[in-house]
């Protein structure tokens, strides 16, 4: 409805169809007028040139009779001019003798012998010969002064129906009304045509990259690509050179991603055999104690307890790493255990680089956020930091929820996120950040953000540093979207 | 066409041809010596509808065929032109009013006298527009009246000896009066409202009301005078007796006894012509008396 009410939003194909029959309208108008005005010009000018050649016939042919006020041949001529003067359509003819008293009438029981005609009548006659016009009452008033020897002898007074003349008028403005409309409308209809001809390649131009928004960027095909001579033609052929380009810098992307995957995943291998090795050595000795001095109740209790220890650390690594990359077929709710498990998995990265973590976790209930896609970029978010943070230096993880939204602030010590990795990860959409091959991990952060609808906000504090701002919005839709 | 104006219904126009015909027929089985002799002038006068070409054409050819001579036919204005042309010898004869052969009486003779619904005599009305209530002349005092020749006893003697009557002259008694110069031409005056009322020969308004209806139906008949002298044909007093006044009466006479004279008195509305003696209008040269009493 908005867009019906909102012109500037209307497909060309509609704009310029309904421009040309607006611009048709005006132009029938102007036309029209300035048509009607020389016909009535014309009519005018006829009417005044028959009106006066109808009155100068008459002039001559009752002027002895007006002289001697002879009653009946000024009648008989008054009534013989109406057959005669048939395309005239006198309605009133009055003659009058040089005192103004009616002498004979073609209408004698209105305009009565020896009477003067009705002020009122004569009124509507110029005092020249000029004709005068009433197109309300369809009538045209006209006279002839009769004068013999340069002395006034008389009048004849004419009243004329000019509805024949405006029927014709009429008829003439019907005639311009329905051919300008249906010019018009022929018009409309082939710029509609016309329109929808030179913008079917625009269209395709506009539907062929909207088709890949999630993907590789659609080809057009060749049989829609047209002669290469014509300008769309070219123009199609260099959309597809750029969709190429475009798709093979996303196959790379995603080649490098994967082996920045495969990389990460050693990292995470070697931090996990470092984390089962570490309690292994306490094992083995706790192992190697009971073999020697298992007799001793406390030195099996003792080595006991290690290997429960030992045990419990390395299945919560295990566990923590099966529940982070164990492909889930469903989506699930984010649960506090699942936060929790972050600090395990970075736990090598902090103790490789002896870092000190402030972790503040007060989600106490499970949240409805895809979990797998939100804790995987916050893991992402954490092993960056780790990566950035100086050796011995102190990070800081808080979890929060306001207003329906998840938020994990992680805050580093290091040198500070480079403003164009930043700017990668705040732009939803934003393009990888090859040839860098610094900022995959980012990367596929802002790729997760863009999956689950979170968005991402980053900060210098200071005091030196980096500070990311997760947001999460927590809607029992997000679930089905991830899904 | 002959016809000038006003209409004819069809079934006359084919009498007209027929009647035109027969005359043609019978003027080229005339011997050649009857053409070779002198014309006969004959003057017309509106007494009748002299406006219908087609009769004129008829009455022509009759009149050729019967006399054997070539007719001219004259027609004028007034009845004083038509007169004085007769009275001065350029006419042979002509059809004129009542009023002007008593008035000329001693200088001209009657040739014949038309027979209308069986007797030579006609009546003069006072017509008004149809719309009028006025039932006699004193009802027309102040009217615009029509009368249609000074010389016309019908369409103006009549008149005016009946208001000369009662004391009262034309001029005083209407408002306004003026002459038509033809019974028709009275009746389109009265019927058109530019007259209020008329005199009018009451046989040209009985075969109007046959020929043009739709003229006599817009007036009304108040007044019909007695009954006097039809519109003769008259002749010079001295040319009484020439071979061609003599030929033209016995034509008119004859009229009714040929089918081409029937054919043109059915034209006429007449059922013929005969002899009669000058005293047959007395009664309009006692109207003459009348008006020139009151002077």
């Amino acid at each position: 409805m908005n867009r019906i009410l909102n012109p500037p939003s209307w497909p060309t194909t509609v704009k310029a169809p309904l421009l040309v029959a607006l611009l048709m309208f005006l132009l029938s108008v102007a036309i029209s007028n300035r048509v009607l005005l020389r016909l009535a010009e014309t009519q005018e000018r006829h009417l005044g040139t028959l009106s006066g050649a109808y009155l100068d016939g008459l002039s001559s042919s009752i002027l002895p009779h007006v002289l001697r006020e002879d009653v009946w041949e000024v009648f008989d001529a008054l009534d013989r001019s109406r057959t005669l003067y048939s395309g005239v359509d006198a309605v009133e003819t009055v003659a009058v003798n040089s005192t103004g008293s009616i002498i004979a009438a073609s209408n004698p029981a209105a305009f009565p012998t020896g009477m003067k005609p009705p002020d009122g009548w004569l009124m509507r006659f110029s005092d020249n010969n000029q004709i005068l016009i009433d197109e309300r009452n369809q009538r045209a008033f006209v006279h002839r002064a009769l004068t013999v020897q340069g002395q006034n002898a008389g009048a004849i007074f004419t009243e004329l129906d000019i509805s024949t003349l405006l029927l014709e008028r009429e008829a003439v403005l019907w005639t311009l009304v329905v051919t300008n409309s249906a010019l018009t409308l022929l018009l409309t209809a082939a710029g509609y045509l016309a329109m929808r001809f030179v913008v079917t390649p625009i269209k395709t131009l506009d539907a062929y990259p909207n088709r890949s928004a999630d993907g590789p960027i659609e080809l057009i095909p060749p049989e829609r690509l047209g002669s290469s001579s014509s300008e769309f033609g070219r123009l199609f052929r260099r959309y597809n050179a750029m969709a190429r380009a475009a798709n093979e810098r996303l196959a790379l992307t995603e080649r490098l991603a994967e082996e920045e995957k495969l990389a990460s995943l050693g990292r995470l291998a070697s931090g996990m055999a470092h984390e089962i090795n570490n309690p292994l050595g306490g094992m083995f000795n706790a192992l190697d104690a009971i073999e020697r001095y298992g007799e001793r109740e406390s030195v099996r209790a003792t080595s006991v307890r290690l290997l429960k220890q030992g045990l419990r650390g390395i299945r919560d690594v295990v566990r923590a790493t099966l529940v982070t990359y164990r492909a889930e077929e469903t989506p699930r709710p984010l649960t506090p255990q699942d936060i929790d498990d972050l600090r395990l998995l970075i736990k090598p990265e902090l103790q490789r680089k002896e870092l000190a973590i402030d972790w503040q976790n007060r989600v106490d209930v499970a949240l409805p956020v895809a979990a797998m896609p939100i804790r995987q970029a916050a893991l992402n978010i954490l092993l960056n930091a780790c990566a950035a943070a100086p050796k011995g230096s102190k990070l800081s993880f808080k979890a929060n929820t306001c207003s329906n939204r998840l938020t994990f602030v992680i805050t580093d010590r290091g040198a500070g996120l480079p403003k164009d990795l930043a700017r990668c990860l705040e732009t939803s959409g934003g393009v990888s950040p090859i040839p860098s091959k610094k900022g995959l991990g980012l990367w596929m952060v802002r790729r997760l953000l863009d999956e689950t609808g979170g968005d991402i906000e980053v900060n210098w504090p200071p005091q030196g540093g980096t500070t990311v701002r997760l947001n999460f919005r927590m809607t029992q839709g997000a679930l089905r979207d991830v899904a | 066409m002959l016809r000038l104006e006003g209409k004819v219904p069809k079934s006359q126009s084919r009498r007209h041809f027929v009647s035109a015909a027969m005359c043609a027929g019978a003027a080229l089985l005339l011997p050649p010596r009857a053409l070779a002799t002198s014309q006969i002038r004959c003057g017309l006068t509106p007494v009748f509808l002299n406006n219908d070409l087609e009769i004129l054409a008829a009455l022509k050819g009759y009149l050729e065929v019967a006399t054997g001579r070539s007719v001219q036919l004259v027609l004028r204005r007034t009845y004083q032109e038509i007169t004085s042309l007769l009275i001065s010898g350029q006419l042979d004869a002509a059809w004129i009013c009542g009023f002007p052969f008593v008035a000329n009486k001693a200088e001209l003779a009657l040739v014949a006298v038309p027979v209308w619904r069986g007797q030579p005599l006609y009546q003069s009305y006072l017509i008004t527009g149809d719309q009028r209530i006025a039932a006699n002349i004193d009802g027309l005092n102040d009217d615009i009246h029509a009368f249609s020749d000074p010389d016309s006893n019908s369409g103006y003697l009549v008149t005016c000896a009946l208001l000369a009557s009662k004391g009262l002259r034309p001029n005083s008694f209407f408002s306004r009066t003026f002459f038509a110069y033809g019974h028709r031409n009275v009746v389109r005056a009265v019927g058109a409202g530019l007259a209020h009322s008329g005199s009018v020969d009451g046989y040209v308004w009985e075969v109007m009301t046959v020929v043009e209806p739709e003229l006599t139906r817009r007036t009304r008949v108040i007044y019909k005078s007695e009954w006097l002298g039809f519109p003769p044909i008259a002749a010079a007093l001295g040319r009484a007796q020439a071979t061609e006044v003599i030929a033209l009466r016995q034509a008119l006479i004859d009229m009714s006894q040929s089918d081409s004279g029937r054919g043109l008195l059915k034209l006429l509305y007449l059922d013929g012509f005969a002899g009669a003696d000058a005293s047959l209008f007395d009664d309009i040269a006692v109207k003459m008396e009348i008006v020139r009493r009151l002077g």
